[in-house]
């Protein structure tokens, strides 16, 4: 395997100044909005890092991980957990960390599945995950849920929020242009091929996965405070990894740029058609997705791309 | 004696019934690479079908199958023609089958359940058919429950007899084998795929009707339902009917028993346990030679 070719390392430092520049720009809006948009700006980075670091696994493998509430749960679960005995910003971190190292565990045992065999099980082990939680805290805690007293203030949280972002972006950008972003593109070409040319393919996926796990884990350490009342159903909640997927999906998840705008466009819309259709906003939302699929299957970065071919 | 007939009974009729809806799934899996995370909503539509006409027009719940199946395998070439065959077309390879049929899952799921929910909200519903007890060597069955699972059997019978000696049958078994080889000897994929498709609807519709006889509905009926299948086609292999019989009344008696044993909220972690099992094992499935 060669070094990475320069001309795919020329655009990252460039990248991750317009990154940290974004950054700036962003960390000043608790200033300028109110609380409710600066609510709707929470869930759009929420879901921004979410579908970034999905993409970061997903994206050049072709594997379809189903398994992103798991790790976003275990880290909410650790602030219910810790929050009174560690400082809030060290619970995101251990979230992280928890969130990776349930990820290493889980794609030792896995990562031979493709396809369907993997989206299943990874959604079999997320719903394992829950129910597990749920049967450890009734018989040994005796509780159903647990309430968070000590919540940080708002703009804490956006910050928290916003530095993990922007850390899963600058990730990305650095994996992209690796030698570890180009094992992941050669396991989603062809995986044996890679194996042929001698790409450790189980060690490049199992570290991937996990390195992707650590944001979903440290964002649920951070929205957990969001919520007084944590259980295992609403952090657990299988539709957070659908929502990531269908996220980086409809953006173009071999993109970088395509999961962030198509988080933006999402959480809009959906805040848009949830006040104005209360009733058929899941409707319009399921006709929307379908139509996208159908008639845009690239995703939205398939816009841009088709049209800078064109002048080209 | 009669308790553990009683127990055995209880998940081969849970069983039956999940057996219904995952070979509707598995042969729209097996065939066309169509990964139908809405089958569940299909089911609670024929469930809700089923109600209405039984409750509005008071006729018998048993006759109203076949209109259920009829109207359900229409609807199915309907979704296959607007949803499912563009992606077959314009799709590069099987994976991104997989990962787009996915996605137009959740949108059709949005859709059907919101919809459903709009029209009939989501209160609870039901009515009440053949509750009486029946004796059958010394344990007590509900009289609906045995009509359902007799019909559960009978439809996944009569459907493997369908694969196994018919022309049509002996074209969907040719073409899970080999899609091009099919092709090539005269198997024509732009009817059998629509045909397949509407008939996997038109299975979970049936299966929502009888579910309809024993227990209440709503519109978020159909999850857990898909996630079933989801599981008893891993165990059964995915492509295989016969795998997916089976692999149903193995999951039912697998819950009953080891609801029994264990504990009733542990039941979702013993299904999931299974599944997980089963797949860091054997993925191929339990049948796989």
């Amino acid at each position: 395997m060669s070094l990475p070719s320069p001309s795919r390392m020329r655009g990252v430092p460039f990248a991750l100044v317009l990154t940290a520049g974004g950054g700036l720009v962003l960390a000043t809006l608790p200033w300028l909005l109110s609380d409710f948009l600066l609510a709707l700006a929470l869930s759009c980075l929420m879901f921004a890092a979410l579908a970034v670091s999905w993409s970061m696994f997903c994206g050049p493998t072709n594997y379809l991980s189903l398994a992103t509430s798991a790790f976003f749960g275990l880290g909410a679960y650790v602030t219910a957990w810790g929050l009174e005995s560690m400082p809030y910003g060290l619970t995101v971190l251990v979230g992280g960390l928890v969130g990776a190292a349930f990820a290493a565990l889980i794609g030792l045992a896995v990562l031979h599945l493709r396809g369907a065999y993997f989206a299943v099980i990874t959604f079999g082990l997320t719903e394992l995950t829950l129910h597990s939680v749920t049967y450890l805290e009734k018989t040994y805690a005796n509780t159903a849920g647990r309430i968070i007293s000590e919540a940080p203030e708002n703009t804490v949280i956006y910050w928290t929020v916003l530095a993990v972002t922007l850390l899963a972006i600058a990730t990305a950008i650095l994996v992209r242009a690796s030698r570890l972003g180009f094992a992941l593109s050669g396991i989603g070409g062809d995986e044996e091929r890679a194996q042929t040319l001698g790409v450790n393919t189980r060690r490049v996926k199992v570290i991937a996965f996990s390195l992707s796990a650590f944001f979903p884990g440290a964002l649920g350490a951070a929205m957990a405070v969001r919520w007084t009342y944590i259980e295992p159903l609403s952090v657990f909640n299988p539709f957070i990894g659908f929502q990531t997927v269908l996220i980086a999906m409809v953006g173009g998840a071999q993109t970088l740029l395509g999961p962030i705008v198509s988080s933006v466009f999402f959480s809009l819309l959906t805040e848009f058609l949830r006040l104005r259709f209360p009733y058929a906003f899941l409707i319009v939302l399921g006709l929307l997705l379908v139509v996208l699929v159908l008639y845009l299957p690239g995703g939205l970065a398939s816009l841009f791309v088709r049209r800078g071919r064109q002048h080209a | 004696m009669g308790f553990w007939l009683e127990l055995a009974a209880s998940g081969l009729i849970t069983g039956g019934i999940y057996a219904v809806v995952a070979i509707g799934l598995n042969l729209q899996y097996g065939l066309m690479r169509i990964m139908n995370i809405s089958h569940g909503e299909f089911l609670m539509l024929g469930a809700y079908l089923t109600w209405l006409a039984h409750t509005t027009l008071k006729i018998n719940p048993i006759l109203l199958l076949p209109v259920v199946a009829i109207a359900m395998f229409l609807l199915g070439v309907v979704v296959y023609r607007l949803c499912f065959r563009r992606i077959a077309r314009a799709a590069p390879t099987v994976e991104v089958i997989e990962a787009r049929s996915l996605l137009v899952g959740f949108g059709l799921m949005f859709l059907v359940q919101n919809t459903v929910n709009l029209i009939w909200g989501a209160d609870l519903r039901g009515y009440s058919f053949m509750a009486e007890p029946v004796d059958i060597g010394g344990a007590r069955f509900m009289a609906n429950r045995l009509l359902v699972f007799g019909f559960a059997v009978a439809a996944s019978l009569g459907l493997l007899a369908l694969l196994r000696w018919t022309m049509i049958g002996k074209a969907v078994r040719a073409m899970m084998q080999s899609p091009t080889g099919a092709q090539l000897v005269g198997v024509d994929t732009g009817t059998l795929h629509p045909v397949v498709f509407g008939a996997g609807l038109a299975l979970a519709g049936v299966a929502g009707g009888l579910l309809s006889m024993v227990y209440e509905i709503s519109p978020s009926m159909g999850e857990p339902y898909t996630v079933t299948a989801l599981i008893v086609i891993t165990l059964g292999g995915l492509g295989s009917a016969i795998g997916s019989l089976l692999g149903g009344f193995l999951l039912g008696l697998v819950e009953a028993f080891g609801m029994h044993f264990t504990n009733p909220s542990l039941k979702m972690v013993l299904s999931y346990g299974v599944l997980v099992a089963v797949l860091v094992a054997r993925p191929k499935g339990l049948f796989a030679r």
